[in-house]
């Protein structure tokens, strides 16, 4: 884990601020993650757990995005690929893809990820809000975009990701269920 | 008490209170049946009287006011003072109502608020007014006997009040206020009043056995036996007496039970007794005598008393020793039977040798005797704790996994010998464990049950019919969770017996039949499901009658319904919208029952099946799983997938070739002996691709949902399992055709197939092609 000189600026983005409740005032901590070219990240106290690519058990009549269920312990715990979530190309397995664990209220979903590299802390200055185009993914499911070094990491907007999917998941639900009768 | 104080008590208040409020429903129900049923009368007094001083503690005093006033009504009762009318039920069971309503208003959090004067004053006119009089009239006779050896549990001064208005002799004209009138009623407790009173001091509470016995041995000196056992019969031992007899043992003394006669009209009985105290002294230890010491002392027993001693002596010794005393009749001693004694005499021969090995059985045979000691849990602890167990099982399966690579690459060491061992171990502890979990979770059906003796009365006096009501296996013991769900399936099948099966008193007798109708609800275990019955002697049903009735409500066309068979007819029924009674009651008889019925017991993975006869009686029997967190499943596999079907719906698996297949409709279909039976691929179902269709023999599980039967076809069969069930959490949700999911012993998830939702989605079509 790296260390950075916490810059005392004040008053940083809104959006920034509201990320930052459980890290220090002025910084964030993160896990880092690529997809594709490019890298995520995600706040920590989010993330329960990374683990190892496994067998995954298909669900039918799912959308397509949800890869299946896994058994974590003893849990039983919904799996999405979030390159079918976020319409980017096919989904390679490599020794590097993993599962990210996040934890949002009740919801516990794994992520499949290319791969995970690093925690970093990032100061809350240096996130800015999502610029308007940004790779192919919906800036609805961004939260901001963080400076760190040269590098440009894009925070997911975890809420966005996980409760839309459910929410359209209920949608579908509803729109069979008047099919039905 | 400050609202913090409270709170932290009200749940626990409102959780005994509704216990009580069960139990004083069920027993006042069964008082009415068994109105002489002196112990029922007691343990309803105690339940009145707990939730009396409860409630006052807790500070709702419209509870505390009302239990008050059942509670005096109930002593009456139970001191013989009022007889037991239907009246006095009627009252006591609005009172039972009214509490309900204070409680339920508590739980909300507004107070015991609620109108009580209505039946205050109903209990306060029992306890007043007319009933008195004809109590009073019963005079000095076999009421004042009972009275006599009932006034052990009264308390000291009641039978104070007794004895004084024994003394005042006019008490028809008391006045009316509470104690007074009551002392007015205990008039009748006059003579025995005498004799009862200095010896009855017993709180009523601790009226136990022994104390019972006492006083039936007081009750034999006046010539006045008791209804409550004869006097000195059997020695009752407390706990503590046992103990002091189990450590004796131990040191090498017996315990012997010695029971003394004194000959007819002896002269000095309480020197006699003395004498034979004194004697014995010197072969060993008194642990207890009955009567007790100090009425032996005062001369208050009949003619036998009877002594727990311990001694290393033999029996013939110790019978020697008080015979040598004069004015003995006859002396019997025998060895004390203890409860690990009965234990052991059914086990075998050699009780004396095994008494370390017994005394551990004790534990489980006293708890007859005892409250069981417990704890309340949180559902959701059980529930955690049962998760944890079977990642446990799963781990259990991995660490054998592990042995056997190892065993492998390595060979016979001797490290992996005890690793072996060592998961082996873990095996059956965990087994254990699961099994004590389940356990936990499990409940006597009883907790249902007990709520349908005052619904039936209720019901049967409202329809005016007069019904036995027979409950059988209370004991019975499933799942909270299936318990919850099958009370109101019951409900419904027993409102329908008495509604449309039991007929009028006058109709049964015209019938041939006893007045009395009889509804029978029993449960009990059959392998690994609960039975539930609901029968009656009723009517019966005819499948004529029920198949006129679809035909009437279009719920069938009249082509359908001749070739029914008539099992199929009964089978109507479940349809919603049929009723076979003419008249529309507040009851039932408005066609949504049965239909409602059926679809609680799938729910839950259970079956329910009729059988009647008409004029006879009809017997509704439903059976289900034990419990719905483990499930008997057989597992397949489709698209190198693994599902489970829940075993309930299997009904049975054949093996059909591709050339069998026929097609009416576009729909699949194989002839099963006759019968035709529509067929689905289970992949295709599922939304996965078709496959398997170039094998040479296909598998096909038949599953049966009520009336529909549907074969689907699977890639390979696996075998039988019993699976726990998992719910595939908020983020998935429902989704048709898949019920759970389940870790299989390779820590990878298995689908459960919610086959009600699987044929409902697809098996419209099939369902029609079996009708026609």
């Amino acid at each position: 884990m790296q260390n950075l000189p916490v810059r005392q600026e004040k008053g940083g983005i809104a959006m920034a601020t509201t990320a930052t409740a459980t890290a220090t005032a002025a910084e964030i901590q993160l896990v880092v993650f690529q997809l594709e070219e490019e890298t995520y990240g995600v706040e920590i106290n989010h993330v329960q757990e990374i683990i190892r690519m496994q067998s995954i058990t298909q669900i039918p009549r799912t959308p397509a995005f949800i890869e299946g269920v896994i058994n974590l312990r003893g849990r039983i715990i919904p799996v999405i690929d979030l390159h079918k979530r976020f319409n980017l190309s096919r989904l390679e397995i490599t020794n590097n893809t993993r599962i990210m664990v996040v934890e949002l209220g009740q919801v516990t979903v794994g992520m499949i990820v290319d791969s995970v590299s690093e925690v970093l802390r990032l100061p809350v200055t240096s996130i800015e809000p999502p610029p308007p185009i940004i790779t192919g993914i919906d800036v609805a499911y961004l939260q901001g975009v963080g400076k760190w070094n040269d590098r440009l990491i894009i925070l997911l907007n975890l809420d966005r990701v996980l409760r839309e999917s459910e929410q359209r998941q209920l949608q579908q639900e509803i729109a069979a269920g008047v099919e039905k009768q | 008490m400050s609202e913090l104080d409270m709170s932290q008590y009200l749940g626990v208040f409102l959780d005994e209170a509704e216990e009580q409020l069960q139990q004083l429903d069920e027993t006042i129900v069964r008082l009415e049946q068994t109105p002489d049923d002196l112990d029922l009368l007691n343990t309803i007094f105690r339940a009145a009287h707990t939730l009396k001083g409860s409630s006052a503690s807790m500070g709702f005093n419209n509870m505390a006011t009302l239990t008050h006033r059942m509670e005096s009504v109930l002593d009456l009762l139970r001191q013989g003072k009022l007889a037991l009318s239907r009246e006095i039920i009627d009252v006591l069971l609005a009172g039972l109502d009214e509490l309900r309503l204070l409680r339920d208003s508590i739980a909300a959090g507004s107070g015991d608020e609620g109108e009580i004067g209505g039946t205050v004053a109903r209990l306060e006119a029992i306890l007043n007014g007319q009933p008195l009089a004809p109590a009073g009239a019963k005079g000095d006779g076999s009421p004042a006997a009972g009275a006599g050896a009932i006034g052990t549990t009264a308390t000291a001064g009641t039978a104070g009040t007794a004895a004084a208005a024994g003394a005042s002799g006019t008490a028809g004209s008391a006045a009316a206020t509470g104690t007074a009138s009551i002392a007015g009623v205990a008039g009748v407790a006059g003579v025995a009043g005498v004799a009862g009173a200095p010896g009855t001091a017993t709180p009523a509470s601790t009226a136990a056995t022994p104390g019972t016995a006492r006083a039936a041995a007081a009750a034999g000196t006046t010539g006045a036996a008791g209804p409550v056992g004869t006097p000195g019969t059997t020695l009752v031992l407390d706990d503590i007496e046992q103990n002091v007899i189990r450590a004796a043992r131990v040191k090498g003394y017996h315990g012997y039970e010695i029971r003394v006669q004194l000959e007819d009209g002896c002269q000095m009985k309480s020197a006699r007794a003395y004498l034979v105290f004194n004697n014995l002294k010197d072969a060993g230890e008194i642990i207890k005598s009955v009567p007790h010491t100090q009425e032996l002392e005062a001369e208050k027993f009949g003619d036998t008393f009877t002594l727990a001693f311990v001694s290393r002596e033999d029996a013939d010794t110790l019978a020697n020793i008080v015979k040598s005393i004069s004015e003995i009749k006859a002396v019997t001693v025998r060895p004390l039977v203890l409860e690990e004694d009965r234990a052991a005499a059914a086990a075998g021969p050699g009780r004396e040798q095994d008494s370390s090995g017994a005394a551990v059985r004790t534990a489980g045979l006293t708890g007859e005797h005892h409250i069981n000691q417990t704890v309340r849990v949180d559902v959701q602890r059980l529930e955690n704790l049962m998760n944890l167990v079977g990642e446990l099982v799963i781990d259990r399966t991995r660490l054998a996994e592990v042995g056997n690579g190892l065993k492998n690459r390595l060979g016979n060491e001797e490290l992996l010998e005890t690793l072996e061992e060592v998961s082996l171990h873990i095996g059956r502890i965990t087994s254990d464990l699961q099994e004590e979990i389940m356990k936990a979770r499990m409940f006597p059906v009883d907790q249902i049950f007990n709520r349908f003796p005052r619904m039936v009365r209720d019901l049967a006096r409202k329809a005016g019919k007069e019904i036995d009501f027979i409950v059988e296996g209370r004991e019975t013991e499933l799942d909270r969770t299936v318990i919850e769900e099958i009370g109101d399936p019951l409900i419904h099948l027993l409102r329908n017996a008495i509604d449309h099966g039991i007929e009028e008193p006058e109709q049964r007798l015209r019938a041939g039949k006893t007045r009395h109708g009889t509804v029978r609800l029993r449960a009990f275990h059959q392998e690994n499901q609960i039975v539930i019955t609901v029968e009656d002697d009723g009517a019966g049903m005819e499948p004529e009658k029920i198949k006129a009735r679809a035909v009437d409500k279009g719920l069938i066309s009249r082509e359908v319904a001749a070739r029914l068979a008539p099992r199929e007819a009964l089978d109507l029924i479940f349809l919603p919208g049929l009723s076979t009674s003419v008249q529309v009651t507040d009851v039932s008889g408005r066609g949504v029952g049965m239909d409602i019925v059926r679809n609680h017991i799938e729910k839950i993975n259970g079956t329910i099946d009729i059988r009647t006869t008409p004029g006879k009686g009809t017997c509704f029997t439903i059976k289900m799983p034990l419990t719905l967190a483990i499930n008997r499943s057989l597992l397949v596999q489709v698209g190198g997938r693994v599902y489970a079907f829940p075993l309930a719906n299997v009904v049975e698996i054949i093996d059909i070739k591709p050339a069998e297949i026929q097609h009416v409709h576009r729909q699949q279909v194989v002839v099963v002996r006759g019968r035709v039976l529509p067929l689905i691929y289970l992949g295709q179902a599922l939304g996965l691709t078709r496959g398997g269709l170039e094998a040479e023999n296909l598998a096909v599980v038949i599953v049966g949902l009520a009336e529909k039967q549907v074969g689907f076809i699977v890639d390979h069969l696996i075998g039988e399992q019993e699976i726990v069930i998992k719910s595939l959490g908020s983020f998935i949700g429902k989704i048709p055709g898949i019920a759970g999911a389940t870790i299989m012993g390779d820590g990878s998830v298995a689908l459960i197939l919610d086959v009600r939702s699987l044929v409902g989605s697809l098996g419209v079509e099939a369902s029609r092609e079996l009708a026609s």
